[in-house]
């Protein structure tokens, strides 16, 4: 299980305006989202995280190294982050070498890289399309190839930088089950998002930013329930959380399953 | 947007100017003293020229411009002092080293129309933001589509470095190493280069689109959002400005013709 501590991380882009103030968060296990306003420095953090970045003040410790004493390089075999656009990442003219280049590069064999690669490219769905030009692909088809380049390097944690934008509800899907995937074998999954019916499904933990500070951390469950602490980081509860507070419910619900098997065990029928 | 330029956003009757007014200047500044062919126009000038700085609050920015150009003009200084051909007048002598009244004259009349040239420039560098300089151009009859093409380079190349950093981040975090020996910064040229190539493709080709739906290649005369007010300042500069270089214009004929 991979291990990841901050501790006291601030950070500017410029020295007079921190992005990040005094930090301390520890990750376990359980899959994480980070929710918050535009410009809260939530995609900062998770570029501290992965080293592209290195704290201002404070430390960021990965399995016990220090980020600031490891290139980006190095700690990629470690730690993956998918970013926003695949277009940033996009050079092979093939779906295949595009997701065998993080492999490779992280010192898989050909033949391991190439298995990794497979099995990645069928988690996404995109199974038969290995020949393709990833430019000729939809973008969202190419945000999957994004992804299935980073899971092939099967690294124990893995970012996710809001990766359900461009996604219809299969895909959407999609990203849900991979996440869910990811937890089961034991990886940690951390994924920044402003969806919150889909924070609500499928995460575990979430921790709201809110000026560059941790405003709240704790279960999602435990997190959606206090509303007016989201309202003043200009954050609303899932769809079914509000709905279910507005008839009434003391109970917090997360999704629609959640409510409705709650209302049938009580007797009703629905 | 952010923009690549020198411009910095202040409040002043310089900033206010017209920028044709600041592009008479420069020809002012340069023609004035080449006509009239005097070192004192050309140190007229340039007090003028730091004047309007002064007043426009951007005389320390010139400082960095001034201070690499005068890397060069040091050398000029030497070089001609040592070895100009026609040094006969010693002027004074470091040890072995002699250098010559002639050849330092010369260096200076180098030096000066140099500053000269740089201050009138930074004026309208320092004090005119690029998209008013091609507005005001347009404005005179440039067409409007190479005003758009000059006015984007000063938008495009910022955006284009914050791709790059954004794709050097993304290959980086693949385990490319893009830091070390030659050979290291060549295997990574190509994962660098071909997203910056594609993602330009694609914005062009949206960057079209969206000006076309707002009428980019429509055949109407164009108007402008702002307004030109039609200030009595500019006028009077601008007449200024070309009196000096009509009366320099006389002088020289005059000087032609005894």
């Amino acid at each position: 299980m991979a291990d990841i501590q901050v501790k006291e991380l601030t950070f500017g882009y410029a020295e007079s305006k921190p992005v990040l103030q005094g930090i301390s968060l520890s990750f376990d296990g359980r899959s994480t989202a980070i929710i918050g306003q535009n410009g809260a420095g939530k995609t900062t953090f998770v570029k501290l995280l992965k080293g592209l970045l290195k704290p201002t003040a404070g430390d960021v410790l990965i399995d016990g190294q220090n980020t600031r004493e490891a290139t980006v390089a190095s700690l990629a075999g470690r730690i993956g982050m998918v970013f926003q656009n695949p277009n940033d990442q996009i050079f092979k003219n093939k779906v295949l070498d595009e997701v065998m280049f993080g492999p490779l590069n992280i010192g898989m064999s050909e033949g391991e890289a190439k298995e990794h690669a497979e099995a990645a490219l069928a988690l996404v769905g995109l199974c038969g399309l290995e020949q393709e030009n990833p430019y000729d692909l939809s973008l969202s088809e190419r945000k999957m190839v994004a992804i299935a380049s980073i899971l092939a390097m099967d690294t124990g944690v893995v970012i996710f930088d809001e990766p359900t934008i461009a996604q219809d509800w299969r895909g959407r899907r999609t990203i849900g089950s991979i996440i869910r995937g990811l937890r089961e074998r034991g990886k940690l999954v951390i994924a920044i998002l402003h969806d919150m019916d889909f924070v609500a499904e499928y995460f575990e933990r979430t921790v709201v930013f809110a000026k560059g500070r941790v405003l709240l951390d704790g279960g999602t469950r435990e997190v959606f329930a206090k509303e007016e602490c989201l309202r003043a980081a200009y954050l609303e509860p899932p769809h079914v959380t509000q709905l279910c507070k507005s008839l009434g419910y003391n109970e917090v619900f997360l999704t629609a399953e959640d409510f409705v098997s709650h209302v049938k065990g009580n007797g009703f029928t629905v | 947007m952010k923009e690549i330029s020198l411009y910095e956003e202040k409040d002043t009757p310089i900033h206010a100017l017209d920028p044709l007014t600041k592009i008479l200047y420069i020809l002012a500044a340069i023609l004035v003293p080449a006509l009239y062919g005097g070192r004192t126009a050309m140190a007229a000038f340039i007090a003028a020229s730091i004047a309007v700085l002064l007043a426009g609050r951007v005389l320390r920015r010139t400082l960095p411009i001034l201070s690499f150009s005068f890397i060069v003009l040091i050398t000029v200084v030497i070089i001609q002092g040592l070895f100009r051909a026609g040094n006969t007048t010693v002027a004074f002598a470091l040890g072995p080293v002699v250098f010559y009244r002639e050849g330092l004259s010369f260096a200076l009349g180098i030096g000066l129309n140099v500053v000269n040239i740089l201050l009138s420039f930074s004026i309208l560098v320092l004090t005119t933001r690029p998209s008013d300089l091609v507005e005001a151009m347009v404005r005179l009859g440039l067409s409007p589509k190479l005003g758009y093409v000059l006015a984007s380079v000063f938008q495009i190349i910022p955006q284009m470095t914050a791709t790059m950093g954004t794709i050097t981040d993304a290959q980086r975090s693949r385990g490319m190493e893009t830091e070390g020996s030659l050979l290291v910064r060549i295997k990574a040229f190509l994962p660098l280069i071909a997203p910056v190539v594609m993602n330009s493709l694609i914005t062009t080709k949206e960057r079209a689109i969206a000006l076309e739906v707002r009428g980019f290649d429509s055949r109407r005369e164009k108007t402008f959002l702002r307004e030109r007010k039609a200030r009595g300042r500019d006028k009077a500069v601008n007449a200024l400005l070309a009196v000096l270089i009509v009366l320099a214009l006389i002088g020289r004929v005059t000087i032609w013709l005894t």
